[in-house]
Parts: C-alpha cells; sequence; structure tokens
C-alpha cells in the first residue's frame, strides 16, 4: 500500500472522534460510597431495588404459581434493567448507569415459573469484569481515570430494554448498538450491525412494532455530541429495511417516541451542556424556556420530517398516538422537575432512603394539527404514573386505553404501588393496589392468542416485596384490573429493578 | 513472535536524519482485540506530520499476533515525537468509521490522551534521548 496513503488515512480518519466528545467525557469526581448505601437498605429494605448484582447469573429458580394461570398464557416475559452498580468502592451514582441484565420470567404452562438472569456480556461488562473496577466512562456518574473509548459502543451497558425479532432476542439501551441475546440461555451473542456504516449508532431501548411486524427505531445523535435523528426501520425478518439521518434544529433529548398508523412522531426536549466537566448528565441542563421540537414523519418517506413546536416538555416515555382528523393526538408522560429528570431516583441510588422523591409525572396529550402545523398540549388530570403501555391493536383513530404503574394509597417507598389502567377521554380509572409496601413496576399488556379484539388479554407485571426480600410477578385481566392478580409468584431472592419488558409467547 | 514489514520501498523517500546519536524506540502496543488485518505505526515529530499535512519520520506495519505487538524503530535523533497507531482490522486500506466518522477499528496514540477526539500533538508528544526509551500503546 501506498506510504502516502497509508497515513493520509491513518490521520484524517480519526478526525471523526470529535463527535464522541459529548457522551464519554469523564472528569474525576466522587461518586458514590457502596457502604452507605448498604446502611440505607438496612434502614430503608425498599432500596433492594436499586441494589447491585455480585454474579453474573441468578437463578434459575422455579417456583409454583400461586392462582390460576389463564389458559394461552405461555411464554415468557423478559425484562431489562440496570443490575451491577458497584465496584471497587465506587457506586455509580446514576440510575441509568448499572450494567444491563436480562431476565426471563417463564410461564412454563405447567403451574410453574421459572425465572434466571444473565448479565449482558458487553465489552464494558466483560472488561471491567475482569479488571475488577469501573474502567469505563457512564452516562450519569463521573469514573475516575476512566479509559478512552473507540466509540459509544466501548460504554455501552445494554440496561434499559428487550425485544424479540422474528425468534431473536435483543438488549437495548439508547446510546448504542442493539446487543443480542440467546432467548434461552440468555447468553450474549454480540452486537448487530444492521448494516456496515451503522455499526456502533444509537438503536434506541424504544422501538414499536408496526401492524405489518416491522420495527421502527430511532437514533439521537445528541447523545453523540452530534444532531441528528436516525430512523430505523427493521422488517420483521430482522433485516435492515432503511435507515435516514434526519437533520434536527437543535440539540434535544429523547428517549422514547410514539406512532400512528401512518406517522412517527420524535419530541424533542432542547438542552445545553454546562461548562463542568462531568458525565452526559451531569453536564446536560434541560433548556424549560426554549421550545420543544417536534418532528413527524411519515412512514412512507422516513427520510424527511415536518418540524412543529410547543411548550418544553421533559418526557422519557410515551403512550400511544392516532389520528384525529387532520390531526395527531399522542399521550406522554411529563416530568414536572427537570433536575429530577436529569436523575430519576437520585437519592436512592446513593442510599438516602429519606429523602427519595419519585418526582412529579403528569400525563399529557399533545395535539397536532398537521394542516396549519401547530401544536398544543393538553392536560388529561392524570398525575403519578410511569412506564405507560397499550394494546397497539386499538383502532388508529382513537384514544388507547393505558395500562402503567401508579400510586394508590399509602406507601413505604417513594415509588409505585399499584397499577391502574385509564381510559383518558372518559376520565375513568380501574387501580389495582399491591399493597404499602410493595414495588410495582412496568406491567407488559400480553393478547390473549386466537383474540382480534383490543384490550383482551393480560397485564404481565414484577414486583419488590422488600420486606420479605423477593421479587415476583402478577398477571392481571387487563378489563379487570380493579379485581387484582389472577395469578402470582414469588421468587426465593430479590433482583434489583428494571426498566422495560416483552413477552413472547410459545407455542 | 511479530512479524515486522518493513516495506523498505515505500519508506526510500523519508529523511532518515543521520546523527551521531541514532537512538532506538520501542512502541509496545497492548489491547489489540483482533487477530486479523494490519496494525500500522506512523512516526512523527512534527505538527504538520501529526496533521497529515508532512511526511512521517517512519513507519512500520504488522499482522497481529495475540493481543500485544512490539516494534522498534531504529536510527532516531534524539528530540519529541508522537506515534499514531492504527488497526486496519478488515485489511481495507483504513480505519473503517461508521455514518457519523466514529471509528469501528482499533487505533492509539503515544502517552494514551484520554480524549475522545483525537489527540493534538502536543498531547501524544514524548521525548526520545540519545540512550532511546520504550513506550506503550493501549489501542482502543
Amino acid at each position: 500500500m501506498d506510504r502516502r496513503r497509508f497515513l493520509r488515512t491513518l490521520i484524517s480518519s480519526t478526525a471523526g472522534l470529535a463527535l464522541g466528545a459529548a457522551a464519554l467525557r469523564s472528569a474525576p469526581a466522587f461518586a458514590n460510597d457502596p457502604a452507605q448505601f448498604a446502611e440505607g437498605v438496612h434502614a430503608h429494605p425498599w432500596l433492594l431495588g436499586w441494589r447491585s448484582v455480585t454474579s453474573e447469573t441468578l437463578g434459575p429458580a422455579t417456583v409454583d404459581l400461586q392462582g390460576r394461570l389463564p389458559t394461552g398464557l405461555v411464554g415468557t416475559l423478559y425484562r431489562n434493567g440496570p443490575a451491577w452498580s458497584e465496584r471497587n468502592g465506587l457506586r455509580y451514582d446514576h440510575w441509568f448507569d448499572g450494567d444491563g441484565m436480562v431476565h426471563g420470567w417463564h410461564f412454563n404452562g405447567d403451574g410453574t415459573l421459572t425465572h434466571r438472569a444473565r448479565m449482558v456480556a458487553t465489552p464494558k461488562f466483560t472488561r471491567e469484569q475482569k479488571a475488577g473496577r469501573f474502567l469505563y466512562p457512564a452516562a450519569g456518574t463521573s469514573v475516575p481515570n476512566a479509559q478512552a473509548v473507540r466509540n459509544n459502543d466501548d460504554a455501552n451497558v445494554a440496561n434499559t430494554s428487550v425485544i424479540g425479532i422474528n425468534g431473536r432476542l435483543f438488549a437495548l439501551c439508547e446510546s448504542g448498538s442493539a446487543f443480542e441475546v440467546h432467548p434461552d440461555t440468555l447468553d450474549t451473542l454480540g452486537p448487530v450491525t444492521w448494516r456496515p456504516d451503522l455499526a456502533a449508532l444509537p438503536f434506541s431501548a424504544h422501538p414499536l412494532v408496526d401492524h405489518d411486524g416491522s420495527l421502527w427505531n430511532f437514533g439521537s445523535i445528541s447523545l453523540l455530541g452530534g444532531a441528528g435523528l436516525l430512523v430505523w426501520h427493521i422488517g420483521r425478518d430482522g433485516q435492515l429495511r432503511s435507515a435516514n439521518m434526519i437533520p434536527t434544529p437543535e440539540r434535544g433529548y429523547l428517549h422514547a417516541f410514539a406512532m400512528t398508523d401512518q406517522h412517527l412522531v420524535f419530541v424533542l426536549a432542547p438542552f445545553d451542556f454546562n461548562a463542568a466537566g462531568g458525565s452526559f448528565f451531569e453536564r446536560m441542563q434541560f433548556a424549560p424556556q426554549r421550545a420543544a421540537r417536534i418532528a413527524v414523519v411519515a412512514k412512507d418517506a422516513p427520510d424527511k420530517a415536518q418540524w412543529f413546536e410547543a411548550p418544553f416538555a421533559a418526557i422519557y416515555h410515551f403512550g400511544d398516538a392516532y389520528q384525529r382528523g387532520d390531526g395527531i393526538v399522542l399521550r406522554a408522560v411529563r416530568r414536572d422537575d427537570m433536575d429530577e429528570a436529569r436523575s430519576p431516583m437520585k437519592e436512592a441510588m446513593a442510599g438516602d432512603g429519606a429523602h427519595a422523591s419519585n418526582g412529579r409525572t403528569s400525563l399529557v396529550e399533545l395535539h397536532l394539527d398537521m394542516r396549519r402545523g401547530k401544536a398544543h398540549w393538553q392536560d388529561t388530570g392524570i398525575s403519578t404514573i410511569e412506564f405507560p403501555l397499550f394494546d397497539p391493536r386499538t383502532a388508529g383513530n382513537r384514544g388507547a386505553r393505558l395500562y402503567a404503574p401508579t400510586v394508590d394509597g399509602p406507601a413505604t417507598a417513594p415509588y409505585f404501588n399499584a397499577v391502574a389502567a385509564f381510559d383518558v377521554d372518559r376520565g375513568r380509572r380501574q387501580v389495582w393496589r399491591y399493597g404499602t409496601d410493595i414495588l410495582a413496576e412496568e406491567h407488559v399488556f400480553v393478547p390473549r392468542p386466537g383474540s382480534r379484539d383490543a384490550d383482551d388479554g393480560w397485564l404481565v407485571g414484577t414486583l419488590l416485596d422488600p420486606v420479605n426480600a423477593r421479587s415476583g410477578i402478577a398477571v392481571l385481566d387487563a378489563r379487570h384490573v380493579q379485581d387484582g392478580p389472577v395469578v402470582q409468584a414469588w421468587l426465593p431472592y430479590a433482583v434489583p429493578l428494571g426498566f422495560h419488558g416483552t413477552f413472547i409467547g410459545r407455542g | 513472535m511479530i512479524r515486522t514489514i518493513l516495506v523498505c520501498a515505500t519508506l526510500a523517500g523519508l529523511p532518515l536524519a543521520a546523527s551521531a546519536t541514532a537512538a532506538e524506540l520501542a512502541v509496545n502496543v497492548h489491547d489489540i482485540r483482533a487477530q486479523t488485518g494490519t496494525l500500522r505505526v506512523a512516526l512523527v515529530n512534527t505538527t504538520a506530520a501529526w496533521d497529515g499535512k508532512a511526511a512521517p519520520v517512519q513507519a512500520q506495519q504488522a499482522g497481529p499476533q495475540g493481543d500485544s505487538a512490539h516494534f522498534t524503530f531504529k536510527d532516531l535523533p534524539a528530540g519529541d515525537y508522537a506515534v499514531l497507531l492504527t488497526h486496519d482490522e478488515n485489511d481495507n486500506g483504513k480505519l473503517d468509521t461508521n455514518l457519523v466518522g466514529m471509528p469501528v477499528e482499533g487505533y492509539g496514540f503515544s502517552n494514551n490522551p484520554q480524549v475522545m477526539r483525537k489527540p493534538t500533538f502536543d498531547e501524544a508528544r514524548f521525548s526520545v534521548p540519545a540512550s532511546g526509551t520504550a513506550i506503550d500503546i493501549s489501542l482502543r
């Protein structure tokens, strides 16, 4: 090879590195103290939900189901969440930092349930496990003496959600590649490169499945310090259909999105980086004085967007969206406290149970007038919910029934202790309260096999019982949430709270 | 043993400064992740060369054998230098990057600067005394 070309290549090809500065810079600072957290758990047992795991696998544990398993409910609830959050005297101080652990809650179909979990063997986890200390930058904690990374995938923790495509399973995290995981053993098969030039690019933790079984997703280039919204479309066969970079008018944070039959809707919350050093979430500051930038992308032309503006809103999770006349209505959970939004359950991560807060959330509707190019928010009067889900079979011209953890009555922990179904338009709510001491997580909607009616199915959700130091799972009839679980099971151990799951039926 | 391939023909034009105190530089490379392709090492002594606007002092390449490698640069005048290293894992003649310019193959720099960008010449600069020296570079 020509020497000059070799050197020109060598030297010029590293120019793109500048882009990585935003998400991956890390300055020395003091993170949380594991000993202080351990004391906190003693005083506030509900902090078990934020305790680090110390082994690469959990289970398998097979337990009897209490109640009657509904006919047709056979399969696995897969879940993912930050699980390994302490090493060598350092405890992460941001909930999003822990390395991901994928859980499989298998309904065996014989009255028993088997749980097993395994850490996702990302390059980061594997190298840190070998080194016995955190080596790489984290999203929300300044890791002292963090090593420089090749690209964002060297710091990928694959800790946020899990999704199935064509029999394959993927652990997802918004700042990098999807990691494929074996659906039975949960062994990590490796990062997915959908196309060579798309290697390591963000593939968010909240893809949405279309009626044809294909999958839409986005990657936020803002996380890497650049600008742009990468719109992914993956076929039901697991092959890339398209990937388009849409320019964005300014830097904005988004964690998830919503879609109608025809459109994808992305709501970007503007933010700035403060001058101080540190991790991404330490330096990012929401800019509530600036308008939210909303991109509406037609599914048949995913390379361009129509842009709208509406007052600022910090949002992690969206519910459904539907077409109404010339407009689109979508539902979202707005975080009302900017600092809390930047680091949810921060005090819990520090072991400070006395001061921990779940933050304030409001369910809001965004109304987009496609013809006039206008957008506005509308309050629903519903508050204190997160992780909303719904039956995607709901007709595309009306609002879906939303299923979400919420708070009902007294709660020991500053967290959800109940699950509810919301009929937003009629202002009706069905709620099941698990109890004062129970922490309730996301409840996934599972359609009843063979049924076609919206909301004919079950909610499958996970629980933490800190009093008995055990995690559990509950199944409710989605149309009768107020009747409580039809079947429930408890493990002989507690696992850290996670974020998102998916149910994959069997047979 | 690492097979060092000095491509003499392509190095013919290099200004191999003759010096009474010709020093030797040993470059120890660590954390090689893939066992395919070619490791390429460039030794420069000016900002212009660091920025690709001038020829390097010397350059070497070798195929990886194991997770570490060793290169020796000889006949160097004492002075300040910097090293750039890439691992062209698929031997397509370049350090592959993705759509937004992030490298997806291995690379490293002298001093192992903890920055997520190409370091400056000053950040990568180190001194080679007349008695010679050895440096360690971790590939990332």
